[in-house]
């Protein structure tokens, strides 16, 4: 095992594309076992593309990249702007339901902070915003995205831990909800404080309201088509992936009537493209998850922890810390397929429900890419807008705490997780 | 790079996306009618793998796969050149001995069907090795073009985010 992770340490150092970095190193263990033969390695690549659930990540990645080129994040971003604009810290009021809504359309962080950072950034610094503290509400508020559904992460953590990908797409939403009013109660705070408020800013009317909404139905509707149809298990997420890219195209082409054949090669182009790195990562980890698995990790591992500690909180906030850590270093993706084949296990052993543990992980993973030291999301947006790492670290920090803040309440309470997924699918 | 290779592997890539999207959609419709499909199901896992593959190939061609370049970024282009060749090198090797064992995995996988749909698994492994070839090639012509083009900041594999990049290639 050692060998593995010195291969893959080094590859990813210097500089290797992730999922040759963790196909070479997976290989070694085929490579130097008496008794692996090396064509099942072979053999584990094949078998991860013939599973069903993972049919989602092609679909949802395409209907996300549909609904780019079909105006929906035009209307959505209306619509927010009608309805927060006038709060206190207005425009990142704005950045913040933005977020929430276009996760339910696309599951991209780092998408959603790089988008939010050409539209809104520019507007918030010439309001007089702070440099850092623009790019920090942009940045974070781009993890709302990681619960909501369709989350590509909880997909490919329902696909390797073997969880229910519609119970965690339900445990998602009031996860999302609730980040977003913990970030937008900071935002106001601080806003209120350093007297962040918009000119002659004043509550919409309800028609204009309802206006606004009405433009951005097609795009609103969606997620909670979403719920319906895999509520009670009637369809399952793949096949919900595959209604979804049918309505974003009747949408598209019909409802918002932008939708030309130019535009939809170029979702169907990024959405091939998108497909190939997320999948040769996920096909190349086959023979890693397998080497895992065989070599008992998970088995030592939980014998580690479980001596050290008894109350199954400590050992479950212990694996959260060592995840945030792991997090800071390393893209989400990476972690969801190599950490919960050792870490579902444990905590299913110690009572706790996988999908309760999957909502808290997705989060902290994603959290790292909005952190120093390699955090995507987070370069994104400072070298987008010009901000110095430190002055976005300075003016994170409160938004930080509060996410953790957030995280610690969601681990002591898993009905504030749990009772939706149980309240749909009658459990 | 020859364009007409990429957009052949583009539409090759679009194709089956376009499929796999309908064939589960049509299985769904029609179980929900009471008609249900058996074999669209296996038709589009067993497509799946090749979407991966193309997709995966277009993405090496693209520069876009994930990684950090966060150390080879500081060493000067001229060494990061040599070490991503270095990678290709060993790269290429590790995947001409997939692509090997797979042929071999397949060719017992012949008789192996898959589902209930009579489609031969071979197909399936198959496309391990033939992805693995192509992969291969588009390593080759990236390293060529960057040793080329030495002069600007081609490198073998990651493109940095820019300023201009809309995160629509990164996860």
């Amino acid at each position: 095992m050692l060998l593995i992770i010195i291969v893959f340490f080094v590859l990813l150092l210097v500089g290797a594309p992730v999922a040759f970095a963790i196909g070479v190193s997976g290989f070694m263990f085929f490579l130097t076992s008496d008794i692996m033969p090396l064509s099942i390695g072979v053999q584990k690549i094949a078998a991860v593309s013939q599973s069903f659930p993972l049919l989602a990540v092609p679909f949802f990645v395409l209907a996300g990249h549909l609904m780019n080129e079909s105006d929906i994040t035009d209307r959505l971003f209306k619509f927010s702007r009608v309805a927060v604009a006038w709060m206190a810290g207005g425009l990142a009021q704005v950045s913040i339901i933005l977020s929430t809504l276009m996760g339910g359309v696309s599951g991209s962080a780092v998408a959603d902070a790089a988008m939010e950072a050409r539209i809104l950034g520019p507007q918030m610094l010439s309001q007089g915003y702070s440099k850092g503290f623009t790019a920090a509400v942009i940045a974070l508020s781009s993890l709302i995205t990681a619960t909501i559904p369709p989350s590509i992460g909880l997909i490919l953590y329902g696909y390797v831990g073997q969880v229910s990908i519609g119970r965690l797409f339900m445990a998602g939403i009031v996860p999302g909800i609730l980040m977003m009013l913990v970030l937008m109660v900071t935002t106001y705070i601080i806003a209120k404080k350093r007297n962040y408020i918009s000119e002659g800013a004043e509550k919409p009317t309800a028609k204009a309201l309802g206006q606004a909404a009405w433009d951005a139905k097609w795009a609103l509707l969606f997620p909670v088509l979403l719920i319906a149809s895999i509520r009670g298990g009637l369809f399952t997420p793949s096949e919900v992936g595959a209604f979804a890219v049918v309505y974003s195209l009747i949408v598209g082409i019909f409802g918002h009537k932008v939708l030309t054949f130019e535009k939809i090669k170029t979702a169907f182009s990024h959405a091939v493209a998108d497909i190939g790195l997320i999948m040769l990562i996920i096909l190349m980890s086959g023979m890693i998850g397998f080497a895992i698995i065989f070599l008992q990790m998970p088995q030592d591992l939980s014998k580690f922890l479980l001596e050290g500690l008894t109350n199954p909180y400590a050992i479950v906030a212990v694996i959260l810390a060592i995840l945030f850590v792991a997090g800071l270093f390393f893209e989400s993706t990476i972690l969801v397929l190599l950490l919960t084949p050792i870490f579902v296990p444990i905590i299913k052993q110690l009572g706790f429900d996988p999908v309760h543990f999957g909502i808290l992980m997705m989060t902290i993973v994603t959290f790292g890419s909005m952190t120093p030291p390699v955090g995507v999301a987070m370069y994104t947006v400072c070298s987008l807008l010009n901000v110095k790492i430190e002055e976005y670290v300075k003016e994170a920090l409160p938004f930080m705490l509060a996410i953790l803040g957030l995280v610690a309440v969601l681990l002591f309470l898993p009905d504030v997780v749990l009772f939706l997924p149980n309240l749909v699918f009658n459990r | 790079m020859s364009s007409l290779v990429v957009k052949i592997e583009f539409f090759i890539g679009a194709t089956l996306l376009a499929i796999i999207t309908f064939l589960v959609f049509i299985a769904a419709v029609m179980r929900f009618a009471g008609y249900p499909i058996i074999w669209s199901i296996d038709l589009a896992e067993l497509l799946f793998i090749w979407l991966c593959f193309t997709g995966a190939v277009r993405a090496m061609r693209l520069r876009a796969h994930l990684g950090v370049d966060y150390l080879v970024a500081r060493l000067g282009h001229k060494n990061r050149l040599i070490i991503e060749s270095v990678l290709a090198v060993i790269f290429i090797a590790f995947m001409i001995v997939i692509a090997k064992e797979g042929y071999g995995l397949a060719v017992l996988n012949k008789e192996r069907v898959f589902g209930d749909s009579g489609i031969s698994y071979y197909y399936v492994t198959i496309a391990v090795s033939v992805g693995c070839f192509f992969l291969s090639l588009a390593i080759i012509a990236n390293a060529v073009e960057a040793w080329r083009s030495r002069n600007t900041d081609n490198p073998v594999f990651i493109f940095a985010p820019k300023p201009s990049d809309d995160g629509t290639t990164q996860l």
